[in-house]
């Protein structure tokens, strides 16, 4: 593809919300805390019992969009929304609340795995168990998978195309090729790519029943082989992406680049089986995302996987990054930092590679060595039913 | 030029090549569009849910449809019945189009599904369990099989698939952003054969919270009517094959309609109102029309998104006026007889517009008894019609202010897609941002 620039990035996470708060965290990472904590104010202790998760703590929506108008807003909007807020800042397409570019350019693609479980659990519990009457009309949409991402153009006035995007794990890097379709289809100048994800009771419990969360003792060391699950976490993050050519003509400043994408879908051999995962995938993925870049393995300097602490999907990611860039390639694993935050995935990650790709030291580093500020980064995502999809981001340097 | 017409090379025409419906009103595209030609209801009482308590209790529920006599008993373990819908669907598409295994096998096929809610009855099946009983009430094994990611999976797994797998939820436009970014993907290259449209399944939360919502009639849907009083929901998937030119021509491929340009926009105005103006609507149309590289007189019908709401009806005929002008062309909403399929709505229609295209024929809209100022509309009411149909509109409105319209046009009618978009792109101007500051 011809280069994107990213001019933007406006996110929530556990390490800070807002860029500069992130990268400050990413670079004291490995000498800081463990983000993993017992201690949530988002999950009712009487349905999850002694959960560890990656929380937002330092999240309050009301610094940022005021006391207004977030009475009907769930735990994703409001993450979404700020996010969003801050990348069009960030990018400089909005001061104080004015748009820059007109609003009917600038789109937003935006990728979630499980949407609002939270509104959900509330329309179930008032449905079933009390009378559907009383269900909050005001509420209800917060049930449909993207109205999070519509309150974010509503709130911002973001009059292109707004797109969803549900591709599990894989989402918010089929959002960038989602986002750089429609500009090249000149449908916007600027797009908001990106995605988010909100820790809930019923996500916990689900992947708790699925028994594959490191919580309880269990050891949480994403790409060893040591590491008896995942954990979880939340978070939300958006890129800007513009063309470069107009970037450069609006005086935009250009953190990094995209210059490749690849996906590719494998099924399992069983017809028996759903849930798998796909080496194939993965190396197809890589490959296709290298020519995509017109780049060569040894191009790369770091490779932020997707690894996030369940053995058999490790295993495979590795195995198609292997076959790839060989046994001593740099690997990267940020879910090691936030946990798998699903939509939220590969927004995160992309995230952590602009900081890298600016200076701040690659962490955490499973494998390898990575110089100061690197020229190429390739990311991985890794879907739970055969899909995996990359997107190469290059430097200023 | 911009950067827009730096970045364009070659743009493939997108050929519709097959059809797949499972709908209220039959199966498969022949039942179906003979019975929406015949303006017949597919509506009845709710027997998949209890409807006790809200005072509504209709919907265009697909009946009669048993898995097994679409899917394999594997397949049919391994999902939910809005994945379901979407595979019988899509292989109904595959079969029309003739395209053989060797020919759907590898990553130049892709699957990108659009749905509201996905398997949101097995999510609902599973809360309920939890709220009920606890974490030991919920089954895991239902657990995987939850996923809305999973209605493209499934069909690529069953034809052979390699390439992208997308699910895109856009609420009631779900089925033309799924159109819309499959053509985009052929267009661009990036795909020979790609297998799009929407699935939506009636589930009883999504009913509880359009009643609560006000929003749904008693017993029939009367769009662009005085006294319509809402819509009806409905459900099932609506499949399309899409390929490009060369593929299609390369293996005589039976071409049914060619896939004109979409339009995209976003009202941001409403989480569940249509902007007053339509301002986004009208924008959606109006790309359409231009990205097809022709003018709003060559357009021979529409099929309005027409859910039979005051607001809605109300601005889409304000936003078809402005975008006609004084021509009267003629209109029609189908979602007197099928409902409103939510996700799956636009998908249906496309399945229609494309038979419109084939046979002259404009569906009828039913129940139409009383004019209203407010639709001032050429509205084909109650009866079909035939007339030309060498280019239609299929319209898409939907929650958050998504609005998507595409168009379809006979083989052969439209220009050179890539002449259309460098002309777009030469009018849009310089590459100082000013100049892309409006819209095409």
């Amino acid at each position: 593809m011809e280069p994107y620039a990213i001019t933007g990035l406006g996110l929530v996470s556990a390490l800070g919300v807002g860029y500069p708060a992130f990268e400050q965290g990413l670079a004291n990472w490995p000498h800081g805390q463990n983000l993993f904590r017992e201690q949530t104010t988002l999950l009712d202790p009487t349905k999850v019992s002694a959960p560890l998760v990656a929380e937002c703590h330092d999240f309050d929506a009301k610094q940022y969009l005021g006391d207004k108008g977030l009475r009907n807003f769930d735990r994703l909007t409001k993450l979404l929304i700020v996010s969003g807020k801050l990348a069009l800042e960030d990018a400089d397409l909005k001061r104080d609340g004015v748009h820059r570019l007109t609003p009917d350019r600038i789109g937003l693609c935006s990728a979630t795995a499980y949407g609002s479980l939270e509104a959900i659990t509330e329309m179930v519990l008032v449905t079933e168990l009390e009378d559907p009457r009383f269900l909050n009309p005001n509420r209800f949409p917060n049930t449909v998978i993207n109205a999070s991402a519509g309150y974010v153009s509503i709130w911002e006035d973001l009059r292109a195309p707004n797109v969803t995007v549900v591709d599990g794990n894989c989402g918010a890097l089929d959002a960038v090729l989602s986002g750089e379709t429609h500009l090249l289809n000149g449908r916007a100048d600027a797009f908001l790519v990106g995605g988010g994800e909100a820790l809930s009771d019923a996500l916990y419990t689900a992947f708790r029943k699925l028994g594959v969360l490191a919580d309880g003792g269990r050891t949480f060391a994403p790409g060893r082989a040591e590491s008896q699950g995942m954990l979880l976490g939340e978070g939300a993050a958006y890129l800007c992406i513009e063309q470069l050519a107009f970037a450069q003509a609006r005086g935009a400043r250009v953190r990094a680049h995209i210059v490749g994408y690849g996906n590719a879908f494998e099924p399992p051999n069983s017809e028996a089986v759903l849930v798998h995962v796909s080496h194939l995938a993965v190396e197809r993925t890589i490959r296709m995302a290298l020519k995509d870049a017109r780049l060569s393995p040894g191009d790369i300097d770091v490779v932020a996987s997707a690894q996030s602490g369940i053995v058999a999907f490790d295993a495979a990611e590795r195995a198609g990054i292997v076959a790839v860039f060989g046994d001593d390639s740099a690997i990267a694993t940020p879910k090691a930092i936030f946990g798998e935050t699903f939509g939220a995935g590969g927004a995160l990650a992309m995230a952590c590679a602009v900081a890298w790709l600016e200076g701040v030291p690659v962490a955490p580093l499973l494998q390898g060595e990575c110089r100061r500020a690197p020229k190429h980064v390739l990311l991985l995502a890794v879907g739970y039913y055969g899909n995996a999809s990359a997107v190469v981001l290059r430097g200023q340097g | 030029m911009g950067p827009f017409a730096i970045a364009l090379g070659e743009m493939s025409r997108v050929f519709v090549t097959g059809l797949g419906v499972i709908s209220s009103l039959g199966f498969g595209r022949d039942e179906y569009w003979r019975n929406v030609v015949d303006g017949r209801s597919g509506f009845s009482v709710i027997a998949g849910f209890d409807t006790h308590g809200f005072d509504r209790s209709v919907a265009g529920e697909v009946r009669g449809f048993n898995a097994r006599d679409f899917l394999s008993a594997a397949e049919a373990r391994r999902m939910g019945r809005c994945s379901a819908y979407a595979l019988a669907a899509a292989r109904m598409a595959v079969e029309h189009s003739l395209l053989s295994t060797e020919q759907l096998a590898g990553d130049r096929t892709s699957v990108v599904i659009g749905t509201t809610m996905g398997e949101a009855n097995l999510l609902g099946e599973l809360e309920y369990a939890w709220v009920r009983g606890g974490s030991d009430a919920v089954l895991t094994k239902k657990l995987p099989l939850c996923g809305s990611t999973l209605l493209p999976i499934h069909i690529a797994r069953a034809v052979g698939a390699r390439g992208m797998v997308q699910t895109l939820p856009a609420a009631c436009a779900a089925g033309n952003y799924s159109i819309a970014y499959a053509a985009d993907l052929i267009r661009l290259g990036r795909a020979d054969i790609v297998i799009c449209g929407a699935a939506e399944l009636l589930q009883k939360t999504q009913f509880a919270g359009f009643v609560r919502l006000g929003a749904v009639a008693p017993e029939r849907c009367q769009p662009f009517d005085k006294n319509r009083r809402g819509l009806i929901i409905g459900e099932g998937a609506g499949m399309l094959v899409l390929e490009s030119e060369a593929h299609a021509v390369r293996r005589h491929a039976n071409v049914l309609a060619e896939v004109g340009g979409a339009g995209l926009a976003c009202d941001a105005y409403h989480i569940t109102r249509p902007h007053p103006e339509g301002t986004g609507s009208w924008k959606a149309m109006h790309d359409a029309i231009a990205r097809s590289g022709v003018t709003p007189a060559d357009v021979d019908f529409v099929n309005a998104h027409g859910t039979g709401t005051h607001a809605n009806d109300k601005i889409e005929s304000l936003v078809i006026r402005e975008v006609f002008g004084e021509r009267r062309i003629p209109i029609s909403s189908m979602k007197g007889t099928l409902g409103h399929c939510m996700g799956a709505a636009s998908a249906l229609e496309a399945v229609a517009c494309v038979m419109t295209v084939q046979t002259g024929v404009y569906p009828p809209t039913v129940s139409y008894e009383t004019p209203d100022p407010e639709c001032d509309v050429n509205l084909v009411a109650n009866q079909a019609q035939s007339g030309r149909s060498d280019i239609v509109l299929n319209n898409a409105l939907a929650f958050g202010g998504y609005d998507a319209v595409v168009a379809f046009a006979k083989p052969g009618v439209l220009p050179d897609p890539t002449l259309v978009a460098q002309s777009l792109a030469a009018a849009s101007g310089r590459v100082a941002p000013a100049a892309f500051g409006h819209s095409l």
